[in-house]
């Protein structure tokens, strides 16, 4: 657990969008992802990585189908809608402006 | 926005659905985990056990994606109502006896609500009602008082106040022509009566002035009820010719459907569609002679001009009209009354009460429930604490158990809901007679809203407490504890005891109210009314002008028809007079001169005149005081007689011999035949049952002043009603055209007087009946509970020695330290609310000490019998089952 850091308020929703971005992905394989790609510094708890999901879904951002995964098992998928992406370029955005502001802030003072 | 609405839609109508994918997913991701773990050297028991704990609460997450799907509100509520349905059916007599007992509270609620919607909070059926105001006059001794034609015209030329303003006046009209005559409510208004309201005719126009003036009054509006029974709604009616009052009216008019009378003082007929006709009112005689007061006044006031401009503006015409006919002080002050207080003012404190009664027979009922969910709390504390320990949170066991209690109050209030539908249909059957707007009551779209809140507010109200209570059971001392012998604690005993003490002191207040109904009621009935009420028909007749021009020809109708009637089998003895008791009779003659005495300043002498046959007095069972009754002697051409009342002889003469005084009504008397001689004093008859006196009053002989409309007794020696037939021939012998209208007992009209205290007796007392019975109920439970509770100490004790009567004794005491306190409260309470029932009791003191011991003597001993069954299994505990037990 060393090295971990808490994901900061808000940035799951952005995290998982981002994740969606090349393809669908099931639940499992988007919090591997978050986890390698973050060099095992994020991780998402399923405690809060179910109901975000629900709650991307319920907003349209993502939209859920049935598949099957490598090893023949029936998984959920999801993927970026429209409105999806739209979102994930606002949020990617404001990210960026955050973390600039942020850094210069920290660097600055 | 769309797509939201659908995925929640879907998440809620296809909850398994969605449940099951759910799963399937947690698995899903569980095993891949698993899998991830084995990958990299664990064993399977050690792979579970790891995911296992990264995972947390599994019920947790599938709490928290319910809660991301945004449906969870809905979906606990169904799950907490499935779980408080089996709690319901799995305690039957409970849930039985809970939602009986607010069945019953929330049903009387509602049905006293249907009355107060539809009596006070209704609009009126004119257009912008709160506009609309009554006139009236005023003074020192007659506080409302009709108006003067003269002056009304006056005031209806002078003021800017209102927007339009018009008068009226009660005259039954005899409709002839097809069929039998019959007598119809009518009433002479002026032009603009209408206008007023508000309301226009739905055929023809209403008066114009040209109909006020004497000679163009033959005109007539008909209501919609009488166009459609008597002219088969003719809709060439306007111009047609009817026979009234044996003259040819012209119809002018046809009001609407639901043309609702605004009500009227004298005579009054029912609220609603209760006038038939209207016929122009005309201003005929001498304008200068402002004595006589018999239209009353209503008017819509300008936008933006308040009641007391009105008021003012009015007064100040009324002092001008004084000046003008040369006197400084009218004795009169104009009073204005919105037409709502004048419609309900009386029956609003009524209605007050009885919701302040049903309302505190819903708290008793809500204090009960709380106790009973306390007692059950306690027993399911173990459950609580189960759920509590398996990781449920406070607020979801308080919800759950608001849940319950919801359920129990919205099952009451539904039920409660079907009461008062049947509870309304009674009540308006036992109205007082005369009850403004009776027709307007229903179980309505607002009683349905009314039913509903209340029923939401009740079960918070006895759920909170208890569900608090429950909610804060410590897991590990509640799993430790056996449910039976938990013990609630100090403070939800301490609370308990509250509500019963509560309870009582709130029943106690009903019984001393239903207690001052019952006495106003007995007072009122055993009130001696000053005639005698058995053996007594009376009716009512009016002889059309056109028929009975003069004088003699009306007094000769009236001899014949008196004479007649005597001499019918049965019969005692039969009269005529301008009017019958307690029928709200109150036409003044003022000004008069009383020879040898001068009136003080600014009053004049008034009182109540009459008219009466000599056979009047005897048939009414009216009592001879001194001098005698009138005589056939008493004729046109004989001296003047009058025959007063006890109290006119008091005020005027106090302590005279009164018989051969004389009174004019002459401004200037001249001759002999101008003075009246008083040749009778008679007993009181007070112009209501309830007037706190009679008004000084007398009597002209029929023979000497006669009057057309005169009003018929009859006493007979067995049933009154075997004369009516014998009534009605006579009638019919002198006069074929005739109605005979009103065929009364005087017992149903004594009856009738007393309606409205009887009603409020009637309710009051079942409403306490019913407070009583809850909070007997309320208290045994207590001393139930506590009697279980200690059944080990109580047992304890027999083995000690103890005698089982100290045991019942011990227990009984403990009731009655629970009534005491809530008797002294209630007594305190229903003591600091006598200003609300003052005007609703007769003859008896709010601080009655009869009324005030019988209900510490009923509250005590309903106490001592709730608590005497458990007192009993007490004393009859077995010391071998505490002992094996311990």
């Amino acid at each position: 657990m060393t090295g971990r850091i808490e994901l900061p308020q808000g940035t799951l929703d952005l995290l998982i969008l981002r994740t969606l971005l090349p393809g669908a992905q099931h639940g499992w394989a988007i919090s591997e992802r978050v986890q390698q790609v973050s060099s095992e510094v994020l991780s998402i708890q399923q405690g809060s990585l179910y109901p975000a999901l629900h709650r991307l879904e319920r907003r349209g951002w993502i939209k859920a189908r049935w598949g099957t995964s490598d090893n023949n098992r029936r998984a959920k998928y999801y993927e970026l809608t429209r409105t999806g992406e739209k979102q994930l370029e606002r949020e990617t955005e404001a990210w960026r402006k955050l973390t600039v502001a942020v850094a210069q802030i920290l660097e600055g003072a | 926005m769309l797509d939201d609405l659908r995925y929640r839609i879907r998440a809620l109508f296809h909850h398994t659905a969605v449940e099951t994918e759910l799963d399937e997913e947690l698995r899903f991701h569980f095993d891949k985990q698993v899998e991830k773990y084995m990958r990299s050297g664990m064993t399977d028991e050690e792979a579970k056990r790891r995911t296992r704990i990264d995972f947390g609460g599994h019920e947790q997450v599938k709490e928290d994606c319910r809660e991301a799907r945004g449906t969870a509100f809905i979906e606990l509520t169904l799950q907490d109502a499935k779980y408080a349905l089996r709690q319901l059916f799995a305690n039957k007599t409970f849930s039985l006896v809970m939602i009986l007992t607010l069945a019953l509270s929330i049903g009387a609620n509602s049905a006293i609500f249907s009355v107060i919607n539809g009596v006070l909070l209704k609009r009126l059926p004119y257009s912008q009602p709160d506009r609309l105001v009554r006139i009236f006059l005023s003074s020192r001794e007659y506080p409302k008082f009709p108006l003067n034609p003269w002056d009304f015209l006056d005031f209806r030329a002078r003021n800017h106040s209102f927007s339009s303003i018009a008068a009226f006046t009660r005259g039954d009209v005899q409709l002839s022509g097809d069929g039998e005559p019959v007598r119809l409510n009518a009433f002479g208004i002026t032009s603009g009566y209408f206008r007023v309201l508000g309301l226009q005719p739905q055929i023809g126009r209403e008066f114009d002035f040209q109909a006020e003036i004497p000679g163009n009054g033959l005109q007539v509006i008909l209501s919609d009820r009488l166009w459609r029974t008597r002219f088969g709604a003719d809709p060439n009616i306007i111009g047609r010719k009817v026979t009234m009052n044996m003259q040819p009216f012209t119809v002018i008019g046809v009001m609407p459907a639901g043309t609702e009378h605004p009500g009227n003082e004298y005579h009054s007929v029912a609220y609603g569609e209760s006038v038939d006709v209207w016929w122009p009112f005309s201003f005929a005689g001498n304008p200068n002679q402002r004595g006589s007061h018999f239209i009353e006044g209503i008017g819509r006031l300008k936008d933006g001009v308040s009641q007391e401009r009105a008021r003012a503006e009015m007064n100040a015409i009324m002092t001008q009209i004084a000046r003008e006919h040369g006197s400084n002080d009218s004795g009169w002050t104009v009073l204005v009354v919105p037409l709502y207080t004048e419609l309900v003012g009386t029956s609003r404190q009524l209605l007050l009460v009885l919701l302040g009664s049903v309302g505190i027979v819903l708290l008793i009922a809500c204090a009960n429930a709380a106790n009973l969910l306390m007692v059950r709390a306690s027993a399911r504390q173990r459950e609580i604490a189960v759920r509590l320990a398996m990781g449920a949170q406070r607020s979801r066991v308080v919800r759950q158990l608001l849940t319950e209690s919801l359920l129990l109050s919205l099952t009451g209030g539904a039920l409660g809901l079907a009461l008062a539908y049947g509870g309304v249909r009674a009540l308006v059957a036992l109205l007082p007679a005369g009850f403004p707007r009776a027709h307007d009551i229903h179980v309505s779209g607002p009683v349905l809203a009314f039913t509903l809140l209340v029923s939401f507010i009740t079960g918070i109200l006895f759920g909170l407490a208890p569900a608090l209570q429950a909610s804060r059971t410590d897991p590990k001392e509640g799993l430790q504890k056996s449910g039976r012998t938990s013990t609630a604690g100090r403070n939800q005993g301490r609370l308990r005891n509250a509500l019963v003490i509560a309870e009582v002191s709130l029943a106690s207040v009903l019984l001393i109210g239903a207690g001052l109904m019952l006495r106003t009621f007995l007072n009122l009935i055993h009130l001696n009314p000053g005639f005698q009420q058995d053996h007594l028909l009376t009716a009512s007749l009016s002889l059309p002008h056109a028929q009975y021009k003069t004088d003699e020809q009306t007094a000769q109708f009236y001899d014949r028809l008196t004479s007649s009637l005597n001499a019918l089998p049965g019969v005692e003895s039969a009269g005529a007079g301008s009017d019958l008791p307690w029928t709200g009779y109150d036409e003044n003659a003022g000004g008069f001169t009383i020879e040898g005495k001068k009136p003080p300043p600014h009053q004049e002498f008034h009182a109540r005149y009459h008219m009466a046959t000599a056979g009047y007095f005897s048939a009414m069972g009216i009592p001879l005081l001194e001098g005698r009754f009138f005589t056939q002697a008493d004729k046109k051409d004989a001296p003047m007689a009058v025959i007063i009342n006890h109290v006119m002889a008091e005020r005027y003469w106090p302590h005279e011999d009164v018989i051969g005084k004389r009174i004019t009504f002459a401004d200037v008397p001249k001759k002999d035949s101008d003075w009246m001689t008083v040749v009778g004093v008679v007993g009181d008859v007070k112009d209501q049952p309830n007037s706190p006196g009679a008004e000084p009053a007398f009597w002209w002989s029929e023979l000497q002043v006669s009057e057309r409309d005169m009003s018929i007794a009859i006493r007979t020696r067995s049933d009154p009603r075997q004369v009516a037939d014998g009534l009605r021939e006579a009638v019919h012998r002198l006069d074929p055209a005739l109605a005979v209208a009103d065929m009364k007992l005087m017992d149903s009209v004594v009856d009738t007087s007393v309606s409205t205290p009887r009603f409020a007796f009637v309710l009051v007392g079942l409403f306490a009946a019913l407070a009583i019975l809850l909070a007997a109920i309320g208290a045994y439970g207590v001393i139930a509970y506590t009697v279980s509770q200690r059944s080990s100490e109580f047992g304890l004790r027999i083995a000690l020695g103890a005698q089982r009567t100290d045991l019942l004794r011990m227990v009984m005491a403990q009731s009655a330290k629970l009534a005491v306190p809530g008797i002294i409260f209630g007594v305190l309470l229903a003591l600091s609310l006598s200003r609300v029932t003052q005007n609703l009791i007769y003859g008896v003191s709010a601080a009655d000490p009869a009324i005030l011991f019988s209900v510490v003597l009923l509250v005590l001993s309903v106490a001592l019998v709730a608590s005497y069954v458990p007192a009993r299994r007490a004393s009859r505990s077995d010391p071998m089952v505490t002992l094996r037990a311990e």
